[in-house]
């Protein structure tokens, strides 16, 4: 075999043209990546919603919260279902709320976006521990008091403590706290009493999606089967986890294919660049690889020479490319989720199996690109080539 | 031979670099066009967006709906809104496709008499539009949705409703034809009043929007003005805007990936920046020996740099043109057509726009240039003793 070391040693000298080779595997690399690490922030932070021992109730037949509404009187119902956990205080802990999207204007003077407003009940903190007040104090039950996500604050016009909020003409909620909650997408809503959020949209009695804490997450499937085999309901159960997932579906799918053409387009032009490379690497060295071969060298020994000078290559690029996406962490993402119509705030986040997958993405790509000079060094016949 | 002549020569000494490198550039440039085509196709729904036609919708959210009677005061029964020239009615229906629920759709439920007069940009034959208004159950699809769903004049569908439930029977009686770019050829349509006279008691009566038109674009934010100026003391009140503004604020939403989108098409152009300046390198190298002949045949050392990028502008310019050869096709037969008649909901319109091609193909030609700099500039510093000592 020939020591990788004659390979690592010409990658250095001509280090103009592999510096240029790596950049543009890089670049493809870190676009690879960016891509997955959007996905991965959008799950993440839709995952961080939901809970394995929550179980969501809506309409049957609605996709989401927002077109799902359920009387107070079925609510009622639900209560009855088994594996349902108890609070404290032997309550059981079901959770009716209200979600309704609205517009605000944006603090950057851009016109207006949606943010969510959903209607809690008093034990909505001791059902979601991961929320906490940042600022300011909860909104007091019963009262005209609302809180809103961390993510919200400078997105928005007028959302600090102390400012108030337009629900309807007339119905002002005030801004009493700021709260964040673990990064999940609560962060991007606004949440006010049940009872003061549907009054203002006249939907008194009415709820729009139920949440259960269940003793574990092996009592969804008895709870589910209670809750759907009443037809008169008309309700859906589903894993709160599951829930969210499903929200988010769509998007995901949309960044995903729109990452991956993006990719696959440029990595073309990165094995292109890598072929070029290794082509003009194996016509200087013609001589050394005819001295190569007369020292007995094999001609596979001298393809896997080359080829793993060529995976060297990608794998410097895919390297560098990894490091830029990490960069890209600090960055974040705002868009509309397609399934609410309400703004989402991500960031990109990274995974060690996502930055693994996007190096040895490049390294492929130093693979194809380096199969062809590879072949066209073990066939150089070694005599012509001493000769020069 | 002139120094053009020693360009094209050196352009075909080794040949195989030139062609990866030209391919290099066509599919850079590819990828490009396509990115900037796609961007430019999401706008135009924005930027086509009708400024005559006023949306009026719910203050709070569009997800809530209107009173009726909101609407007697366009059409002259209690009212009539200075300006106005037609109004109608409409409401978000959300429903599915019973078996391919994933494929999205838009479905309203309309008043019959007037959404044709208000969207003249939707053109029905006249025999169709006047059975569709003869059958309660009859709906006008798009040309793009009859496509997608094989579904004919004639045929028996079912909607799967999801803010609205229960399965909804209709016929399609017609089909109509977009005008305008910018109209969603994948809608569908269906009698308000069928939808409305199934509804529990409590729901019933209530709108999506109004839609109007104006008598002149001119006074689209005067009369949007008035419209809400009109239900200011009433319960619910509204939100008025042109077509086009409203669209612009639902793309907003999605800013954040056309911005992403646009980064990586420069991204791209940098890619291919680098394999151009990468091969020119190589060339440059390889003939250091050429050009010391050159410089002692008495050529400037400006003749070799305009040499050098001559033939990276060459190489650039020949890899734009053959992507853009790539590019009109692939788009505009496949990809484009593809896109118009099964997502019509998402791109009415994809097509390569004029200057999207001219820009690339400046880009090519610019970068090259750019690219081929550094290489130049080197070959000017050569010493010619050194240049010519040196063997290949």
């Amino acid at each position: 075999m020939i020591p990788l070391n004659y390979n690592l040693r010409n990658l250095y000298v001509r280090s103009t043209t592999t510096i240029a080779t790596a950049i543009g595997i890089a670049f493809v690399v870190a676009v690879l990546a960016a891509a997955m690490m959007l996905v991965e922030g959008l799950r993440q932070t839709l995952d961080k919603s939901g809970k394995p021992d929550t179980a969501i109730i809506i309409r049957k037949g609605s996709d989401s919260e927002m077109p799902s509404s359920i009387e107070d009187a079925t609510l009622n119902l639900v209560k009855g279902a088994p594996g349902i956990a108890k609070a404290a205080d032997g309550q059981s802990q079901v959770m009716g709320e209200c979600v309704v999207v609205l517009f605000y204007d944006l603090a950057n003077g851009k016109g207006k976006s949606n943010a969510l407003v959903r209607g809690v009940t008093a034990d909505v903190l001791s059902f979601r521990p991961e929320v906490k007040i940042e600022q300011g104090q909860m909104a007091k039950a019963g009262s005209d008091e609302v809180i809103v996500g961390q993510k919200l604050v400078g997105r928005f016009k007028n959302m600090a403590i102390g400012d108030t909020i337009e629900l309807r003409k007339g119905r002002l909620g005030k801004i009493v706290g700021v709260f964040s909650a673990g990064g999940s997408s609560y962060e991007s809503e606004i949440w006010g009493d049940l009872d003061f959020v549907r009054g203002s949209f006249g939907r008194d009695g009415v709820v729009q999606s139920v949440r259960v804490k269940l003793t574990s997450p092996a009592a969804f499937d008895g709870f589910e089967a209670f809750v759907e085999q009443d037809k008169r309901l008309g309700l859906e159960a589903m894993g709160e986890i599951d829930y969210y997932r499903k929200q988010s579906e769509g998007t995901a799918l949309f960044l995903t294919v729109l990452g991956s053409l993006i990719a696959v387009f440029c990595s073309v032009g990165a094995m292109i660049g890598a072929s070029i490379t290794m082509y003009g690497a194996v016509a200087n060295r013609k001589r050394e690889i005819g001295v190569l071969r007369a020292l007995g060298f094999s001609k596979l020994t001298i393809m896997i020479s080359f080829l793993f000078e060529s995976v060297m290559l990608a794998l410097l690029g895919g390297m560098l490319g990894v490091l830029a996406a990490l960069a890209l962490q600090l960055v974040e993402f705002k868009m509309m989720n397609f399934a609410t119509f309400s703004e989402i705030v991500f960031r990109f986040q990274a995974t060690p199996e996502i930055l693994m997958n996007s190096v040895i993405a490049g390294g492929v790509m130093g693979v194809i690109g380096g199969f062809l000079p590879a072949v066209r060094a073990a066939r150089t016949p070694p005599i012509e080539a001493m000769k020069g | 031979m002139t120094l053009a002549g020693l360009t094209v020569k050196n352009i075909g000494h080794n040949w195989l670099r030139t062609v990866l490198t030209v391919l290099g550039v066509a599919i850079a440039i590819l990828s490009f066009v396509l990115i900037r085509t796609t961007i430019d196709a999401w706008e135009t729904a924005a930027k086509h967006g009708a400024q005559d036609r006023l949306s009026t919708i719910n203050r709070v959210t569009f997800v809530m709906p209107l009173p009726k009677r909101y609407f007697q005061e366009f059409n002259g029964e209690r009212g009539k809104i200075e300006g106005v020239t037609h109004a109608t009615w409409a409401n978000w229906f959300g429903g599915k496709h019973a078996t391919r629920e994933g494929e999205f759709f838009a479905n309203f439920a309309v008043d019959t008499d007037s959404y044709f007069d208000v969207y003249q940009d939707m053109a029905v034959p006249p025999d169709q539009l006047a059975a569709w208004k003869e059958d309660r159950q009859g709906a006008i699809i798009g040309e793009a949705l009859a496509k997608q769903f094989d579904w004919n004049v004639g045929d028996d569908v079912t909607l799967v409703g999801t803010i609205y439930p229960g399965e909804w029977k209709f016929h399609i009686r017609g089909i109509y034809v977009a005008t305008k770019k910018s109209v969603d050829r994948a809608q569908f349509i269906f009698h308000w009043d069928y939808l409305n006279e199934n509804l529990p008691p409590d729901r019933r009566d209530m709108i999506g929007w109004i839609a109007s038109t104006v008598d002149s674009a001119g006074r689209a934010a005067a009369v949007s003005e008035a419209i809400d100026k009109e239900f200011d003391d009433e319960d619910v009140q509204t939100r008025t805007m042109s077509e086009q503004a409203m669209n612009k604020e639902f793309l907003g939403g999605a800013s954040a990936i056309l911005g992403a989108l646009d980064i990586v098409s420069l991204i791209i152009m940098l890619i291919m920046m680098l394999v151009l300046g990468n091969t020119i390198a190589m060339g440059v190298r390889e003939r250091t020996q050429e050009y010391g002949v050159l410089l002692a045949l008495g050529f400037r050392p400006r003749h070799i740099a305009a040499f050098v990028v001559g033939e990276g502008v060459t190489i650039g310019l020949l890899g734009g043109g053959l992507g853009l050869l790539i590019a009109y096709p692939l788009i505009e037969q496949g990809v484009g057509r593809f896109l118009e008649e099964n997502m019509g909901a998402w791109f009415p319109y994809f097509s390569i726009p004029p200057e999207v091609a001219a820009m690339a193909l400046g880009f090519a030609a610019l970068l090259a240039a750019i690219a081929a700099g550094i290489p130049a500039y080197r070959a000017t510093k050569l010493d010619v003793i050194d240049a010519l000592r040196r063997l290949a």
